[in-house]
This record gives C-alpha cells, structure tokens and sequence, in this order.
C-alpha cells in the first residue's frame, strides 16, 4: 500500500487490528471507543511510534462529545503530532479541537486553552526550522509547563534530535558543529561530535561535520524535457480519419 | 528523474487522452438536461396538483426545495422533522419503499438542501449565541440541543450509505463487476441508490465543514474521480465534490492535487457557462470565483504553470492579490487572510454552543483559518527566497542574508523551510488520500557550510498542449 509512504506517522505498520476496525467503520462514531483509543495512544507514547489518523479519530470523538475530554490526551496527541515536523499533522489534529481551546477568547481561564497555546508556539519553530529557538523555548526554566506536557512521550527530545538531524542532511553536506549544536540543543562540542558521528554516521573534521551525499542534497542539475508520444494526438487523427472518411 | 518532470507538468493532466471525448460527451448531456429540465418541472408540478398534499411523491419534491432564507426559527425546526419523518419512513419502513425519485437530481437536492439547511442552522445558532441579545430564541435553541445535531445529520447520511449498500456496488463497478448484484433490496432500487450515493459527497462536505479534512477524502475511498462518475451528470454535484476535494486537499498542503480538482472543475465549468440557465449560474458564479481565490493561494504556495484559461481568469479577478501573494512577505498575509475568508466553506461547530458565556463562542471560521495562516507566516519568505537564488549558481550565505537584512541564522531556517516544503504528497492513483512524495520545484539548492549550491532545472518548451489546443480550436 502506497499509504505508508503518505504523510508521516499517518498509517503507521504497529496499528492492531482492533483500532483498524474502529478507525475505518462507524464505531469510531462511538463514545466508548474513545477508552480504546485514549490506551493505544497510551501506547504510542511508550513505544515511540505515531499513529496520527488514529488519534484524529479519538479527538473527533472529543469534538463531539465535549464531556469526554481529558486535557493530557489532547495535549499528548498534540505533542505526538509535533514529532512529525514538518508535516500538516500538528495543524490537522488542531483543526478538531473545538476554538475554545485553540483560540481562546480573551477571558479564557482554561488551562487546556493555555496548554495549547504553549504547544502552537513550540510547534511553529519545528515547521520554521529556527530549532536553536525550539530548544530554548522548551529548556526555558522560569516554564516548567512544557517539561509536564512532553513528560508522557518517551524519548521526546531524542526524536525531535534525530529528526532534525534528518532534515539538515537533505540539505547540507557539510555543516559547522556550532550551528549543529544550537539545532540539536546539545551543550557542548563532544556532545555533537559524539551524536553525528554515532547516531548519524557522519564525520567531524576541525569543526565541521561532513554529511554524506544523498539524493537530496546533492542539488544536481537536470534539464525537463517534454515527453510526446503517439496518443496524445489520437483525437486529432481520429477526427481527421473521421472527416476525410 | 520523472518525479520531477511530474512536477512540472502542466495542471491539466496530458495523458489523459480518453478524458476530451468523455468531456464533450458530458457537455451534451448536461445541455440535454439543461434543455429538457423545464419540461420535466412542468411535468411534476402538474403531477403534484393532480394528487392530494399529503401525497409521499410530493413530500419528496418538498424535501428538495430550498427552505426560504428569511425562514423563521419555527420553521427550520420543522422543516428538521419533515427531513426526520421523511428518512425514517424511507430507512424504517419494512422493506424498500417503491418509490421512485422524481426525477435525476432529486436525490442530489434533497442531500444538498439537508446539509446546506443544516449549515445555515448552526451557524445561525452560533451568532444568536455570540451575540447574546435574543434570549427568546436563545431559549428555544438552548431547550433543543439535538434539533439539526450533528449526530442526527451523520446518523442520517450514514445510514443512507449502508442502507443501499451503495460502497459494496461502487467497489463491484471498480472491479468491472455487475454492481446489481451486491446491491441488495434497498441498493438495487433507484431511490436508495441515488441517496446512498449522494450522501457519500455529503459526507465529504460535512467532515470538511467540521474541520476533518483527511476524513472528508477518506470518504470518497469508493467514488472514482472522472468524467463517468455518476455525481458528474449532476452539474451540482459534480462542482461541489471538487471544491470540497480541492479545498481538503489543500489544507492538507496537498497544493499540487488542490490545483488539479479546481483546474478541472473550472474548465469544465467555462465549456458548459453558454448554456447555464441563471438562476443556476448565479450560485456557479459565486463558486467559480471562490474556487479561484483557492487557486491563488496554492498558487502562491506552489508556484506552477497554470491553464491558459484559468490563468486569465485568475488574472481578471484577483490579479492584484495575485501578484501580492507572489510577492510574499510580510505584505501578503492580510491578503491571504481575505482570499481564504471569500473562499472558505461556512464552516461550523459539532456541538451546541454556550449561550451563558456570549464572548466563549469563537467563529469557527477564525480558529481554521488562525491554524492556516500560521502555515502562511512559516512560508512568506519563500518566494523572496526562491527569486533571490534563481539569479546564482553559488551564492554565499552571509551575503544572501546581507541582501535580505536578515541575520544568518534567520536565512538558514529560511532555506531549510522552503527546501523541506518543495517535496509534497501527490496523487497519483487509488484513494484520494494516496500519493507519493514528489518534488515539486524546478529550484534545488544543497548547503556546503555557507556556501548555496544552487541549480535549477532548465526547461525545455511545452509545446503539445498548446498544439492541441489550438488544432481543436481550429477545427471545432
């Protein structure tokens, strides 16, 4: 199925059956299910994997039974979506939350209002790639709320590193390490060299880091030419057949 | 390399070759239908004479009127029961009700007018909340919560579709299988096949206005998008399926895919405007010009070769915001901001709003469109970007930030931001939801340090679309 190759964390292989039945019949219609999913999510968030689709069907459930939300799952739902920067998976999930909680009002005292307030704000940075922000907004002392809101997702900041990293290899071949450090909110220069060279692969040399070709940062030059081919003149000569016969 | 000459083909797809003959084929039988549709009205309007009020047949020509715009609170109620009455009698009955739809479009107007009643009803409920000064209907609506609720809508619709088995008959035709066959004994009459069948592009336009865009395509998992698909005999349906399909593709910053739903609908659009007859192209009309809105912003987040005469259209109507959008920048978010706002569906709220708390109830047109522009905001310098590097093979960083009086840092986020946004999902067959990861730009770039390495693809010059267009123009 080309599915697992669409959007990131949308259709991801560990989805039990179960969730399949309820996500792609009508009990995802069904307020019960919501405990079903509220545990898978629950499980993402413990084996490190994205089910966003999934989780869409839980906030639905939310957005139509406001009775049932609980504020941690919209929250971790949010934070899970954020690990697939960039990707329209943070904007899709905040779309079904009801306005009072993405754009409060002025007066709003909620504290989900608030909570996802900070995560629109952390989140903007990931798909603005101004990580060395995203860093320090989420290291920010004087806020302990953001360490609360990624306390449930394992290995949060490792995930967000590794896929920074990711992306800066579709676009750079080399890099200095002091900007790599600031992106991956590392602290030191054997903190970087350590992380490029054993979770990248990559190689530092006299301070900066050597990424290896691929087909993404290569740039390469291409010339488009335009593919004509028999058929697409078919109508024009079986109007001419038709004429003249 | 073919991604990327995919990319950069021209909207309207050229392989497409059977597609012009189904095209022209379609045209005439919505001439045909334009032509005969008075007759058929005289037809029924005399059949509703003939017969008693409370005749079935004329409820379900009634189903199908639109309710009056200036309708009271009561009689929106009321119409709400004639729909529940009316869907109960035809799900709940014992076994198929032998009726027949009046006519081809019946079923497609009474599902639109359902869900258009249904839009216009929360909305409507919405502002008597916000504004707080009508507590005499603020009353009526707060003691009927489940009056047009969004559980009874999508119950309706739902079961319109499983009652006709309408997914199982379309999956059969898919395969090239005879689809009476699994259809049943609701699925193989007409007026259960019609409404299941509508009630899928229903669904899709539900979801969208709730905001649950990935559903609203998911939802069309059955109905393949062409010329023979049914809703396409439908002028109607056939323009609201692509706007709802365009307008969810592009929030899914599926740009490329948007721009081909729009492109489609509204060339066909202008081949068919000759014989429109008012009423009808008014409501078109206003469609059209939403749908172009559309096309601007995609445009302006993919930059692409448009049709010739979706370009001039565009140009006609919007042109000023065009080149604004293009311009990027700071300058051009408010201009988004109005473009999306013409061009967005009325989008509305699953549950009842708070009528204690006035100031509590946000247009949920504001909350969409406040998650959209923070995309907006995150792109605005590509362009900028985009025509700085176009002019360099290599450029240095520092001095491409000293251009843009921008600090370093800034730059390279900017870089990486439009670098990471020019790959895309994009269609290619299956599902709507499908695609593949493409790259959508002619302008690649790769950092080395500080130093951009920049190339661009050269194109060489379309000329077959353009030939055939004009051989056709000639000889039609």
């Amino acid at each position: 199925m080309a599915s697992s190759l669409n959007m990131n964390g949308e259709d991801p292989i560990e989805r039990p059956d179960q969730i399949r039945g309820i996500i792609g019949g009508l009990e995802r219609y069904n307020p019960q299910a919501a405990e079903v999913l509220e545990a898978y999510l629950a499980q993402q968030c413990e084996e490190k994997f994205c089910d966003c689709n999934a989780n869409r069907a839980l906030l639905k459930l939310y957005q139509l039974n406001p009775d049932r939300i609980k504020d941690e799952v919209v929250t971790n739902v949010l934070v899970k979506c954020m690990t697939q920067f960039p990707s329209p998976q943070f904007d899709l999930a905040l779309h079904l939350l009801s306005p009072a909680h993405s754009n409060p009002g002025p007066n709003s005292s909620s504290d989900l209002a608030e909570a996802v307030g900070k995560l629109r704000a952390l989140n903007a940075h990931l798909e603005g790639a101004n990580y060395a922000q995203f860093w320090a907004t989420l290291d920010n002392d004087n806020d302990d709320i953001y360490a609360d809101l990624t306390t449930d997702i394992q290995g949060f900041e490792e995930i967000i590193r590794v896929r920074i990293a990711q992306l800066v290899s579709q676009s750079f071949r080399e890099v200095s390490v002091s900007v790599l450090e600031s992106w991956l909110g590392l602290n030191s220069e054997e903190e970087v060299t350590k992380f490029a060279t054993e979770t990248c692969g990559w190689k530092v040399e006299g301070g900066v880091v050597q990424i290896p070709k691929n087909a993404e940062n290569e740039a390469k030059k291409t010339e488009i030419r335009e593919d004509v081919t028999v058929d697409m003149f078919s109508r024009v000569i079986k109007r001419s057949w038709e004429e003249t016969a | 390399m073919s991604a990327f000459q995919q990319g950069m083909a021209p909207v309207r797809a050229m392989g497409d070759v059977d597609s012009d003959v189904e095209e022209e084929a379609l045209v005439a039988d919505y001439k045909e239908q334009v032509q005969y549709g008075d007759e058929d009205l005289g037809e029924l309007d005399q059949a509703a004479l003939a017969q008693a009020a409370d005749d079935l047949q004329a409820r379900l020509v009634q189903a199908a009127q639109p309710l009056d715009f200036q309708a009271t609170l009561e009689t929106k109620f009321q119409s709400y029961d004639n729909y529940c009455s009316l869907f109960h009698y035809i799900l709940n009955s014992e076994g198929p009700v032998e009726l027949e739809p009046p006519s081809y479009y019946w079923a497609w107007d009474v599902i639109d007018e359902f869900i258009y009643q249904f839009n216009t009803f929360s909305t409507y409920r919405a502002r008597i909340a916000r504004q707080g000064n009508n507590e005499e209907e603020a009353q009526i609506l707060r003691e009927a919560p489940n009056t047009w609720g969004c559980y009874s809508v999508l119950n309706v619709l739902y079961s319109l579709i499983q009652k006709s088995q309408i997914t199982e008959q379309l999956a059969a035709m898919k395969r090239n299988e005879d689809p009476t066959l699994v259809a049943g004994p609701y699925g193989s009459k007409n007026l259960y096949r019609m409404l299941g069948y509508f009630s899928i592009i229903g669904l899709l336009r539900v979801h969208c206005l709730l905001g649950d865009f990935s559903l609203a395509l998911k939802t069309l998992d059955d109905i393949e998008l062409n010329k023979k698909a049914m809703f396409a005999r439908v002028m109607a349906a056939h323009f609201t399926t692509y706007y709802y399909v365009g307008f969810s593709y592009m929030m899914m910053r599926r740009y490329a895919d948007a721009l081909r739903m729009f492109s489609h609908i509204l060339i066909y659009v202008s081949r068919t405007k000759n014989f429109q007859k008012n009423a009808q192209y008014d409501s078109i009309t206003k469609k059209n010009d939403q749908m172009l809105a559309l096309i601007a912003i995609c445009v302006a987040f993919h930059p692409t070769r448009l049709d010739d005469t979706i370009h001039t259209a565009l140009r006609e109507k919007y042109g000023e915001q065009l080149l604004k959008l293009q311009r990027g920048g700071p300058e051009s978010l408010p201009v988004f901001e109005e473009l999306f706002k013409i061009a967005c569906p009325k989008f509305i709220s699953p549950v009842p709003p708070n009528f204690d708390q006035p100031e509590s109830n946000i247009d949920p047109m504001d909350h969409h469109l406040s998650i959209f522009m923070e995309e907006v905001k995150t792109n605005m310098f590509s362009p900028i970007i985009r025509s700085y590097l176009r002019l360099y093979t290599t450029m240095d960083l520092r001095k491409l930030a000293g251009f843009l009086d921008v600090k370093p840092d800034e730059l390279r986020a900017m870089l990486l931001v439009n670098k990471q946004r020019t790959k895309q999902v994009r269609w290619t067959e299956g599902g709507l939801l499908e695609g593949e990861w493409v790259n959508t730009s002619d302008l690649d770039y790769a950092l080395q340090g500080d130093l951009i390495h920049i190339s661009e693809a050269k194109m060489g010059r379309k000329l077959v679309d353009w030939y055939l267009r004009n051989l056709s123009r000639t000889y039609a």
